[in-house]
């Protein structure tokens, strides 16, 4: 099923959060909305499950139009970010409580509870309550709760943020595969990048109330629209230099020029988005610098560079260098793989 | 070796006065006068000796001897060696000796016939009427109406009066005045017909106001979570109204609203309803004023520990419910309603224990009233022993209401402490958000 949510708008008093916010999940796909916190996709989510009512726009899950529906009647499922399983109840009440709420026979209640926990792997857990479990395995009771009545859509509020590094890396993987296995369209709300990039088919990358790009997260990676796109995916992030335009190329400090490729005009100002990963010894040499600061990543080191116009930049390379603080280095610069933006943070 | 906080202990030292003097101190007063025949005949302090006609009919229905009955009736006046030798002393040896040949021996009920016997006197003839009652007061051995200041002068004269020392003790018993320890006030609640209407009244109001309590109190928390904010803060306001009015002002509204002329009764003469006190018109009418009366001040105490109680409810778990295709009504009976238990189960124990003792809006209002339709245990207690029409103030009696009360008081709050766990109560909740 194909969700469309059109010409979205949310006001909170004066405050507009959202404005006219367009997005369309297709049927099967996992999105996920990125961005910093308060850009509005919390909202967005809550707008979309009913929690929030939509000021303007319609949504559309298929061709049912659910804007004006309150949530209890959409056929949603979602996962909170605290998970907010009802205490009071057992794990088995709590997964058949939606199916309770509708008032459907015991034994039909029994069955799919049990064949949505074996999916979640919580079989042995049934009798506990909440407060018996552990965080992942709330997690997975709240994904069993969300999926039992066989939800149009599946909506994941920061569903790992309260998981330690090991289980949601764990959980990762698990939501990717139930998710995959049950076939359900879902949008995962995260503002960690990894998660989203890892499990997601697309992702919307959201700032200030508006989505700046959506798209394949490998496409986000390497073809950013803006500026924005390109700091706020990878890690370690991306750094910025700015070079001096002179006769058709890029000076940059120490003496590297980069052509300016001819399908853009020439500007008074361009800035360059240089990857960790596109600066090193391996492309040769060019831009010099001194080392300020060496981050050992177990596998990796992590280079901060202090370019000669005070402009600092990043490189990672493979472990065992032996350059340390303060080494005088020059290296080259991938020039295929340098991002080009202008001054106000467009893509050239 | 332990170091004393001074300033600990002085700054809890108020709380330990009011405690020992008002709530130690009167528990222990209650449980002593409770086993006193004390009233206001008896006094509180200690008494004289007397015997007086209501205390002769008194000994008479215990049973004592017609024989004894009739000497203590009769003891009025005797002319005997003892009142001759103190006449001898005042009036001379010759009036003595004049008297005792004209009327030795001879016994007189009354004080008009002493006196016309000494009038007998020839000789020495006792002229001023003044002078022959005092004569006659010297042989006066009447035991009635008479004032002894303690024990030993009475039973002088019980002897004097040859009265049958075996039925001494029982008219010593009758004439004491003053309180005396007994465990007859226990028995009599126990055998009184009205103590069981009391209890039964007791239970009825409690139990009933209770209910309305908690039952109305939930109602509101629930429609105040559900009103947008600001309604429902002036609906919380306006049921709070009851609670923070004076009691007497509050009744007092009610009974403008209620009287044969106020506005139930005049709103509906307009509709052709004969006028009548819709408070004291029949026992049923009473009873729904009280509980009324009472819940409306009680609910709001419902109202805001259950509304505290549904704001602590995480957002997220009603969210979760609503997306789960929860009504408003599946909200509150299956999410809401199961995670208030704690506080409707204290409001429950709270609340029984208040009511049990409570009866300043009964006293107001209806007073017991009609008849006893409505006198509540504690209420009794209190005309008992403070205020009645009677006006023979049973303090011991009432005592022993009040005792039984807190003694029923005493085992329902061990028993709520108990069934409450208040040790898993104050513990730290073991589930976040």
């Amino acid at each position: 099923m194909q969700l469309q949510l059109k010409n979205f708008t949310k006001r909170f008093g004066d405050l507009t959060v959202i404005e006219n916010l367009d997005l369309t999940v297709n049927s099967g796909e996992m999105i996920a909305l990125l961005g910093p916190s308060g850009c509005g996709k919390s909202t967005t989510l809550f707008a979309i499950c009913g929690i929030h009512r939509m000021d303007e726009g319609e949504l559309l899950f298929g061709d049912r139009e659910v804007s004006d529906l309150p949530s209890q009647k959409r056929n949603v499922g979602v996962v909170f970010q605290n998970y907010a399983l009802y205490p009071h109840m057992s794990v088995f009440e709590n997964i058949a409580f939606p199916l309770t709420i509708k008032k459907q026979s015991a034994s039909d209640i029994e069955r799919q509870v049990n064949e949505i926990a074996e999916l979640v792997y919580i079989g042995e857990l049934l009798k506990r309550r909440p407060a018996e479990l552990s965080g992942g395995q709330q997690q997975r009771v709240a994904l069993a709760r969300a999926l039992v009545r066989k939800p149009d859509f599946l909506l994941l509020d920061e569903p790992l943020a309260n998981l330690d590094a090991k289980l949601r890396l764990e959980m990762r993987s698990e939501i990717r595969r139930i998710q995959q296995e049950t076939g359900i369209a879902a949008i995962l709300v995260t503002h960690d990048q990894v998660e989203a990039m890892s499990m997601c088919d697309r992702i919307a990358l959201m700032d200030a109330g508006k989505i700046v790009q959506f798209d394949q997260p490998s496409v986000l990676y390497t073809d950013p629209a803006n500026k924005f796109v390109a700091s706020f995916l990878g890690n370690p992030p991306i750094s910025f230099i700015d070079p001096i335009v002179d006769s058709g190329a890029l000076m940059l400090p120490g003496g590297l020029s980069i052509a300016i490729p001819e399908n853009i005009s020439a500007q008074s100002k361009v800035q360059l988005g240089i990857r960790p990963e596109s600066f090193g010894p391996q492309f040769g040499t060019g831009l010099p610098g001194k080392v300020c600061f060496v981050e050992m990543q177990g596998r990796e080191e992590l280079f901060d560079v202090l370019l000669a116009d005070g402009s600092l930049v990043r490189s990672i390379q493979p472990a065992g260098s032996g350059i340390n603080v303060g080494a005088q280095i020059d290296w080259g610069v991938a020039a295929d793989n340098v991002l080009m933006f202008d001054q106000n943070g467009a893509r050239l | 070796m332990k170091r004393i906080n001074w300033l600990g202990l002085g700054l809890l030292a108020p709380a330990f006065c009011i405690v020992i003097f008002f709530f130690l101190a009167p528990v222990i007063l209650t449980g002593f006068f409770a086993f006193t025949n004390m009233s206001t005949s008896t006094g509180v302090t200690g008494g004289e000796y007397v015997l007086n006609q209501t205390g002769l009919r008194a000994i008479e229905d215990k049973g004592l001897p017609e024989a004894t009955l009739k000497q203590l009736k009769n003891a009025g006046y005797r002319v005997d060696a003892k009142g001759l030798a103190a006449m001898a002393e005042q009036f001379g040896e010759n009036a003595a000796a004049e008297f005792a040949e004209l009327h030795g021996d001879a016994l007189f009920t009354s004080r008009r016939d002493m006196e016309r016997a000494l009038k007998d006197l020839r000789a020495n003839q006792i002229r001023s009427t003044r002078d022959r009652k005092a004569a006659a007061e010297l042989f006066k051995r009447s035991v009635l109406n008479e004032r002894f200041a303690t024990e030993d002068e009475f039973r002088a004269v019980l002897i004097e009066a040859n009265i049958n020392p075996a039925d001494h003790d029982a008219i010593v018993m009758q004439a004491y005045s003053g309180w005396v320890w007994t465990k007859e006030n226990i028995e009599l609640i126990f055998t009184l017909p009205s103590s069981l209407r009391y209890a039964m009244n007791t239970l009825m109001y409690v139990g009933l106001t209770l209910s309305f309590n908690v039952l109305f109190g939930l109602f509101l928390a629930i429609s105040i979570f559900y009103l947008p904010p600001r309604t429902s803060a002036i609906f919380s306001t306006i049921w709070f109204l009851p609670r923070v009015l004076p009691p007497v002002l509050y009744v007092l509204m009610w009974k403008w609203f209620t009287w044969d002329t106020g506005f139930i009764a005049t709103t509906l003469s307009w509709v052709g309803v004969a006028p009548k006190n819709w408070m004291l018109d029949t026992s049923t009418h009473a009873w729904v004023v009280i509980v009324l009366i009472n819940g409306f001040v009680g609910a709001s105490l419902g109202m805001i520990l259950f509304s505290s109680a549904i704001k602590a409810i995480p957002t997220s778990m009603l969210h979760a419910s609503e997306v789960d295709g929860a009504s408003r009504i599946q909200q509150a009976r299956y999410i809401i309603l199961p995670q208030l238990r704690w506080p409707i189960l204290f409001v429950t124990s709270y609340q029984t224990l208040s009511l049990l003792t409570s009866f300043e809006y009964i006293l107001l209002s209806t007073d017991g009233g009609p008849g006893r339709a409505t006198e509540v245990w504690s209420l009794a207690a209190f005309h008992t022993a403070l205020n009645n029409y009677g006006g023979n103030l049973q303090y011991g009696l009432g005592a022993a209401f009040a005792m039984l009360l807190v003694i029923i008081g005493i085992i329902a709050s061990l028993t709520y402490l108990r069934f409450f766990n208040f040790r898993e109560m104050i513990a730290k909740p073991r589930i976040e958000g």
